[in-house]
């Protein structure tokens, strides 16, 4: 482990585990609220179709209905939601709280039909009937952008909601100038977010207060808040949100989506607290999509494989509503694409088209298809001019002495180590000997792959970084650490954890500030009330922003506890003192001593004698703090798989999985761990067998957990971790951040693995997900003519 | 089209080894019964259709889905539930090993293993990795990607044999 520290770094199992592990958890639906009424929505059939009418007359006289409630009625009780960045090339976009005059995709909410129970709002929910006129649908990135398309929003001049470029250096010189100009295309299918606990809420509102007491499963607590009051026509001191235990996220539980807000709008109507549980079909249908993108690159290369020049166009398939501006995920994508690599020369073109599918959002690695991109880009290099792609990637990769590197797009890269990881990768799964296994094998018959996969994970935004992108908002967080009389030792932070398991390594960066055990830190997260105003869980910003904002906020506390405890041992200052496990000790000598002094004893000198502090120290023990992160933080890992492709049924199996992963100082050991396990199993997941299906006419096949496949554990290998360690020089404690890296790796790895393995046949993967069907149709396109094997 | 009547029909329902007498709906889910009828929120429900496996519980001491049982169904039999297999204060071999080994993150899937393997091991004690994957690949974990379930199930085993572990 990095640096000189106490508590941070330990591996402590998890604070919260006792209770999930026995069932006595609290998820939102275990919340219990007398009274409640439970909504059912009313969903669209149609991809795209005009509202003729509704009728709810049959539906309102139904047992246990209270109100059937429609777009224009919900106008009425809320505000629009209007997504107007100054961001070139964007287009602004307004949404009603439900749609009034148009649906947009197969499962937009029409209808809220609110009623005593569950049951009895899903028979009302039957009983409306809607009057739809169909109109044209649009289900693909092309169609939505040719000429004489249907407009999916009509408000737009077109479906191309987003388009921005860039051009640095001179890409085009250098592809005059190249040796080879090499060119590679990648398709990322739709993937959801599929957590085990669907989305839901109570809106409870308390008339005697004007105040709403929203309980919600959410990542970003405040904003949340922000955005509900400000929909609302309330102040943010009449909303608070409160976030139970909660059954995952991925970046699905971040927007204030439409059903949420209608229910907080009809639990103030009603005045009576109203909840929702969203089913899961309703989550695969019309929660967030997410990652739909086709990408081209160009490579302009010298004759040993250097890339003088990079040319890169995405487009991107964003659904049919905007709940984020349109740029924002395929950008960064854009902006970090060179990532491990040395290229200077770089041009980009991002176009973000609207279609008749469910809104797409950010989703575990939003940036997740960069790292197959690059790195696809270097094997289609290394085929085309039969060369070695470890020494491709070794002459390309960013060493020590090109730190701190300045990519293209301005971003700027300290303190990874991209070469490092690569080697350690290189080396454990021992390359040589994998490629005479494979040559063997291909003898047979058989085909094994190995892929590589070098990944430079953005983790952790600062508000320059939003500054820079044009987009308003802060990066910053925030926190406060109190402790109490009896020395108990309190603390918040505006995160929301959604299954991370913040509290331990939470618990051990406000220990370490402060020089107490992690076991007796409690840390509060989830109301808005008492957590301080922070933007949230979101990216792999939970330790750096987090946990680096509690660990600065209880260095202040230390501060003043030591100065306390100086003036109670007769010192003039607190020069030879610190705080260790809660005992006051004191250097003398060589040697830190107890004094005898501990955390509680300062503590009741604080709040109940301050007329013994020293002049100018208050009474108490309350801090905050807040802390803006560098613009952006960065971590990097290099994937290594073997796999098995069996040509007969398109069946890949995977040998074996390794990662080197370089995530700076870690909290708690065994938390990164999981959240490599489990990144990279979501990798894994999507690449092989996730898929959301829409036919032609923008109906969703896929909205069971038997047509959506997620991961079992027979498809997924045991992951063998490697860690390196280079912490952040310009973070507190060296914190970097991690946990979608492992996922932006596993799609590269595996895509670039069955390129390998499938080079004989002269399949190369440009497409995911890899399903045997998608395999044996690759293989039946292209006749089986040579055998041979190109790469050394 | 005219509304169906959802007269509550009364039923008697042991759970976890006690005995309730209650008025709900015959349409009634169990895993909604258990739930919301009698407080036993650790029975989740992910998927309602059968294929996540959060909401298992065992019948007469083997596992079901109780969001493909209707708790009229269950009349003249035992349901055990998460509940009646440890508390946060008195965690079982398997729980424990769960919480050693990190087997879980968000905890959502966790009761529904739980029952699963509490039932597995007692009928398998000895069970292989591969085993003990074949058996989950009836629970979905989103989070994890299961390695350290397989490891906590399988020192769980040894623990309950008697082995250091
Ligand atoms: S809720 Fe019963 S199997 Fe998913
Ligand atoms: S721990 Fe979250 S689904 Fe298993």
């Amino acid at each position: 482990m990095t640096g000189d520290f106490t508590e941070i770094g330990r591996a402590l199992p998890r604070k919260e585990d006792r209770r999930l592990v026995s069932g006595r958890g609290r998820y939102l639906d275990d919340l219990a609220f007398p009274g409640a009424l439970h909504v059912s929505f009313v969903r669209s059939p149609h991809a795209h179709a005009r509202i003729l009418g509704i009728d709810s007359a049959e539906a309102s006289e139904m047992p246990g209905v209270v109100g059937v409630f429609t777009g224009r009625d919900l106008d009425q009780m809320t505000t629009r939601l209007r997504l107007a960045p100054p961001i070139e090339g964007l287009q602004p976009t307004e949404m009603t709280t439900l749609p009034i005059d148009k649906v947009r995709f197969h499962g937009d909410p029409v209808v809220c039909v609110v009623a005593t129970d569950r049951y009895l709002a899903e028979d009302a929910a039957e009983c409306v009937t809607v009057d739809y006129e169909q109109l044209p649908a649009v289900t693909s990135i092309a169609e939505a952008l040719a000429p004489d398309a249907a407009l999916v929003d009509d408000s737009l001049s077109s479906n191309l909601v987003s388009h921005q470029s860039l051009n640095v250096g001179d890409p085009a010189a250098r592809r005059a100038e190249a040796h080879r100009v090499v060119e590679a295309r990648f398709a990322l299918h739709r993937h959801t977010h599929v957590p085990l606990e669907t989305r839901g809420c109570v809106a409870d509102w308390d008339e005697g207060r004007a105040h709403l007491n929203m309980h919600i499963g959410n990542q970003v607590p405040h904003p949340l808040r922000s955005q509900l009051a400000a929909r609302l026509g309330l102040s943010e001191s009449q909303v608070t949100v409160i976030s139970p235990d909660v059954g995952g996220a991925f970046g699905q539980k971040i927007a204030l989506y439409r059903e949420e807000l209608t229910v907080a709008a009809l639990s103030r109507h009603l005045r009576r607290p109203v909840r929702w549980r969203e089913d899961r079909m309703e989550n695969l249908m019309a929660a967030a999509h997410a990652r739909e993108y086709e990408c081209r690159t160009r490579a302009s290369v010298s004759e040993t494989g250097r890339i003088l020049g990079l040319e890169l166009e995405i487009d991107e398939d964003f659904g049919g509503y905007c709940f984020y501006p349109a740029n924002y995920m395929a950008r960064v994508i854009a902006l970090i694409m060179t990532g491990p690599y040395r290229i200077q020369d770089y041009a980009y073109e991002v176009r973000v088209a609207l279609t008749n599918k469910c809104g797409a959002g950010p989703m575990r690695a939003p940036m997740a298809i960069t790292s197959w991109v690059m790195e696809g880009t270097i094997d289609a290099i290394a085929r085309e001019l039969e060369l070695d792609p470890v020494e491709l990637r070794r002459i390309n990769a960013l060493g020590p002495e090109d730190l701190p590197y300045k990519m293209p797009t301005g971003e700027i890269l300290e303190d990874v180590s991209p070469r490092e990881t690569l080697e350690i990768a290189v080396e454990a799964i021992d390359v040589a000997a994998f490629r005479e296994r494979q040559e063997k094998a291909l003898a047979e018959g058989r085909f094994l792959g190995l892929g590589l996969c070098t990944v430079i994970e953005s983790t952790t935004y600062g508000s320059e970084f939003y500054k820079a992108a044009g987009i308003p908002g802060s990066g910053h967080e925030s926190a406060w650490v109190r402790i109490e009389p009896s020395g108990a030792v309190n603390a918040s932070v505006g995160l929301m954890g959604t299954g991370q398991g913040y509290e331990s390594p939470l618990s051990q960066a406000v220990a370490e500030g402060l020089g107490v055990r992690s076991e007796d830190v409690t840390v509060h997260m989830g109301n808005t009330d008492i957590a301080p105003y922070g933007m949230g869980s979101r990216g792999g910003r939970g330790a750096t922003a987090g946990g680096g904002t509690l660990y600065l906020c209880a260095l202040k506390a230390r501060e003043r506890v030591l100065a306390i405890a100086a003036s109670m041992l007769d010192l003039n200052d607190a020069g030879g003192l610190r705080m260790r496990a809660g005992q006051i000790e004191r250097m003398i000598g060589d040697d830190w001593q107890e004094t005898g002094l501990a955390l509680p004893d300062v503590a009741r000198r604080a709040y109940l004698d301050p007329l013994a502090l020293p002049e100018g120290i208050a009474p108490g023990l309350d801090f905050s703090h807040s802390y803006d992160p560098p613009a952006m933080t960065y971590s990097n890992s290099t994937h290594a798989c073997e796999v098995e492709v069996d040509p007969q049924t398109g069946a890949i199996s995977i040998d074996r999985y390794l990662v080197a992963e370089d995530a700076g100082t870690v909290l708690n050991p065994i938390v990164v761990r999981g959240q490599q396990q489990g990144a990279i199993a979501m990798g894994l997941s999507g690449a092989l067998l996730e898929q959301v299906v829409y036919d032609g006419t923008g109906q969703n096949l896929s909205a069971t957990l038997a047509d959506y496949l997620v991961a079992s554990p027979n498809e997924l290998p045991e992951f063998e971790i490697l860690h390196h360690h280079t912490p952040n020089r310009r973070t507190p404690a060296g914190i970097k951040g991690m946990a979608e890296g492992g996922v932006m790796g596993a799609i590269g790895v595996i895509a670039n693995a069955v390129s390998d393995a499938l080079a004989p046949r002269g399949v190369t993967i440009e497409r995911l997900p890899l399903t045997p069907q998608s395999i044996r149709a690759l293989l039946r396109e292209t006749a089986p003519s040579s055998t041979k094997r190109t790469q050394p | 089209m005219t509304a169906p009547t959802h007269d509550p029909l009364t039923l008697s329902l042991s759970v976890n080894g006690e005995t309730h007498e209650i008025r709900v709906p015959a349409r009634k889910l169990l895993s909604d019964v258990l739930r919301e009828d009698l407080a036993l929120t650790g029975t989740h429900v992910g998927c309602e259709h059968g294929v996540c496996g959060a909401c298992t519980i065992l019948i007469d001491g083997r596992p079901a889905r109780a969001c493909l049982t209707f708790a009229a169904q269950m009349e003249g039999h035992e349901v055990t539930t998460v509940e009646a297999m440890g508390r946060p204060d008195a965690l079982s071999v398997l729980q424990q090993a769960l919480h050693e080994e990190h087997g879980l993150q968000c905890g959502f899937c966790t009761p529904g293993i739980v029952v699963t393997f509490e039932h597995y091991l007692r009928e398998n004690p000895d069970p292989t990795a591969e085993e003990v994957r074949d058996v989950l690949s009836g629970n979905l974990c989103r989070c994890t990607g299961y390695q350290n379930i397989v490891a906590a199930v399988l020192k769980a085993a040894a623990r309950m044999r008697g082995e250091a572990a």
